[in-house]
């Protein structure tokens, strides 16, 4: 981070008035021009695709481009997905920012009251649209108070993923779909081996929405939820809410199964050399299990039979130029999310399909020969129930339910006092707003 | 570490009075005040040479600067337009219990990682300071951690320090001795991040001081042995209090960046476990550029700016050579 010098002597800040009125003057000039440059129709394209996914963009862009040589689309990279949000406002500050941002399903709600978001809630009732055909997880994370703000982008879930032979050797049998959280948390118990630090479970501790999602996931089977209907107040402090994590504390901290990670960058290293049995996560990150790692993957072990995920869908935001340039983002936007474009997509990269039509296309079955473990993945997409609340200060109920999550899993505090204090939490986070 | 006055003084007792470099009379010749075309040419040069930077650090220092103090007063999510509510963003950090965390664990850190880097630079810088085989890779080996990015760091430092897996903890282990949570202990995050920091920063320290000590003349200390002062005691009764200055320079330096702590925390504990290594920028950037309250987080750097300016002085002050005249 640049640090900044105080400047000391009277004249270096008198000159640096001078040059601040310079500057302002040179910025005032500079600043319309980037938007009425580029012209015609010609839009951008943000995201933060990397590798595979990349290629694949930047190929079907091309083909875009091929096809309509007056409505260009320019692709630009944001530097990674993870600071998209910040990246995108600090480009309306700068009078700077692009036709169309990814972004994160749990920002769309910040982004909401950005008065240059287009609003899609008509667009989308157009016939060749078909808006009932994405999940409606997808449709529901992009919705905001009735409103809809993007256009589902990729999805992901959470299911177990498993090491078959870290099973084998400790003589247990491989987990089902019919398993129970009491299943689960004696077969992670069997699978630890402190002398060998092997666990059965991983965790990602760093109290972010990386720690949250996972806890929803266990909220919601437990039948509880984290905000009441209105969003306007907690709705965990209760028996589910203890539930869930009660659970936690009992695999973390009284058989110390699990192994807590402190950014979200070691577990995969640690499945992948045979430390860790089980995982909950998701399609992005099985290009990353080595070759040689046999894993399997199923539902997430469940709670009075309810194995219900989470998922995360990201969004494609449109941000307003011109009428004529926020046309052609949107049509952009729904020939890449349309069913035959977004499978070759996921053909291309293992990501799963964005829409219910997809699974009854040819190209689907090819798919799945190339991906077979991202089935259950897509059988998920049917079952989801719950979305996170899409409200502007979810990044602070957020905080406040992961600090609750890891002063449990640290046996810092019991899950009672924990949920007592996490609620008390979210409820200023609330209202402080 | 700086001397005492107690100490600096005896010090200066002890100098043989004749060798004794002393401040010169300034001979800058001051140019008439009437001035002449020459004198109006060399300051349009000396405007034109400097307008560059000048313009850079108004554009990126000042501007920010004066807008972020604008901003303290302000409710703003960066998107809708900003209401005006005077002091409030101050008035909420005063009964905020995080950002007074945060206070805690900045000044904790601050008077840990200074004095710890002040000390090991010095004694890295007298253990480089000689003339034997090999040590420019002594040198370059000392130096490495400073140009190897912060992210890197962190990266190796997580591993290193991971409570199951990490070498730090195996080798305690096989001695014997108590392990440690580091990052992942809410009681240890801290201190870790105060290793990882000082590791990154000694290299730095210790060129500086390596300089410094390279210009300490050797006639002092030729004297001084002849005059049957052992080496250690050169190093502290002469070399030390000669290159003051430079200590003042490093301690205001080392305070600055400790007050301004965020990559590391960044990159290894995002501030947890459970706010234990939650600073004052890091909660700064949260707030600004998670939760987008520009307004209270301008009102963090508004106070923050203020602390590092009256703490720089009190240190300058407190450096100051005394045999300088006060400018």
């Amino acid at each position: 981070m640049p640090h900044q010098r105080p400047i000391r002597t009277r004249r270096a800040a008198l000159g640096c008035v001078a040059a601040l009125v310079a500057a302002t003057s040179l910025a005032a000039c500079s600043g319309g021009g980037a938007d009425s440059s580029s012209g015609g129709s010609t839009i951008t394209v943000a995201h933060g695709y990397t590798s595979v996914e990349a290629k694949e963009m930047d190929k079907l862009a091309a083909e875009w481009n091929a096809q309509h040589p007056k409505t260009k689309v320019t692709l630009q990279f944001n530097g990674g997905n993870d600071s998209a949000l910040q990246k995108t406002v600090a480009g309306f500050t700068a009078g700077n920012y692009p036709d169309v941002a990814y972004e994160y399903g749990s920002s769309a709600a910040q982004l909401a009251r950005q008065p240059k978001l287009v609003d899609l809630t008509a667009k989308v009732t157009a016939p060749g649209v078909d808006w009932s055909d994405f999940y409606p997880s997808e449709r529901q994370a992009a919705t905001v108070d009735g409103k809809v703000v993007g256009v589902p982008a990729l999805v992901d879930n959470l299911a177990l993923v498993y090491n078959k032979k870290l099973f084998q050797r400790a003589g247990v049998a491989l987990p089902t779909a019919s398993w129970t959280w009491q299943d689960f948390r004696t077969a992670a118990k069997k699978l630890t081996d402190a002398s060998s630090h092997t666990y059965g479970w991983a965790y990602v501790n760093d109290g972010s929405e990386d720690t949250v999602w996972r806890f929803l996931a266990m909220l919601w089977q437990a039948g509880g939820d984290l905000l009441s209907p209105d969003n306007s107040k907690p709705a965990f402090d209760n028996a589910a809410g203890l539930a869930a994590l009660t659970q936690l504390h009992d695999m973390a901290v009284v058989d110390k199964s699990v192994y807590l990670d402190t950014g979200n960058d070691n577990y995969l290293n640690l499945f992948n050399s045979g430390k860790i049995a089980m995982l909950w996560t998701g399609p992005w990150d099985l290009s990353s299990i080595n070759s040689d790692v046999d894993y399997g993957v199923t539902l997430l072990p469940g709670y009075n039979g309810d194995h219900e995920t989470i998922s995360g869908p990201d969004l494609y935001l449109l941000f307003d130029h011109s009428s004529a340039r926020s046309d052609t983002a949107f049509k952009f936007v729904t020939w890449l999310t349309s069913a035959k474009v977004n499978l070759q997509f996921s053909i291309a990269t293992g990501d799963l399909p964005l829409r219910k039509s997809e699974t009854s296309l040819p190209g689907y079955q090819q798919f799945l020969a190339k991906y077979p473990a991202e089935k259950v993945f897509v059988q998920n997409l049917n079952d989801i129930k719950h979305v996170r609340p899409n409200i502007p200060d979810y990044a602070q109920v957020s905080t406040a339910v992961g600090q609750m999550v890891q002063s449990v899993l640290l046996g810092q505090s019991s899950p009672a006092a924990a949920l007592k204090s996490g609620a008390d939490q979210v409820s200023s986070a609330l209202a402080g707003s | 570490m700086t001397l005492t006055r107690a100490q600096s003084s005896r010090a200066q007792g002890r100098r043989p009075r004749t060798i004794l470099p002393r401040p010169q009379p300034r001979t800058v010749v001051r140019p008439n005040r009437a001035g002449g075309p020459r004198r109006r040419v060399d300051a349009l040069t000396g405007w034109a040479m400097i307008t560059p930077s000048v313009l850079l650090i108004g554009l990126f220092g000042l501007v920010p600067v004066v807008w972020s103090f604008v901003l303290s007063f302000q409710q703003n999510d960066l998107q809708t337009p900003a209401q005006w509510v005077g002091l409030k963003n101050y008035r909420t950090l005063v009964h905020d219990p995080v950002f007074l965390q945060a206070i805690r664990h900045t000044l904790v850190y601050t008077v840990i990682f200074v004095p710890l880097t002040l000390v090991l630079s010095l004694i890295v810088a007298a253990a480089l300071n000689r003339r034997i085989r090999g040590i420019t890779v002594y040198r370059l080996a000392v130096f490495i951690p400073v140009v190897t990015s912060t992210i890197a760091t962190g990266v190796i430092f997580s591993w290193l320090m991971d409570p199951e897996f990490g070498l730090v903890d195996a080798v305690l282990h096989k001695l014997h001795l108590p392990t440690f949570g580091f990052f992942a202990s809410p009681g240890g995050a801290l201190y870790a991040v105060v290793i990882m920091t000082v590791w990154g920063w000694v290299g730095f320290g210790a060129l500086i001081f390596l300089a410094a000590l390279q210009g300490v003349p050797q006639d002092l200390l030729e004297a001084a042995q002849i005059d049957g002062c052992s080496k250690r005691g050169a190093f502290w009764r002469i070399q030390v209090p000669l290159i003051r200055p430079v200590s003042g320079f490093l301690l205001v330096w080392l305070t600055i960046n400790a007050l301004q702590l965020f990559d590391e925390v960044y990159v290894t504990t995002k501030g947890g476990p459970l706010h234990a290594t939650t600073v004052l920028v890091y909660y700064l950037y949260q707030e600004a550029f998670q939760y987008f309250h520009a307004g209270y987080a301008a009102a963090i750097a508004a106070v923050l700016f203020v602390a590092i300016v009256v703490i720089t002085l009190v240190q300058l002050r407190l450096t100051r050579d005394p045999s300088e005249p006060a400018r």
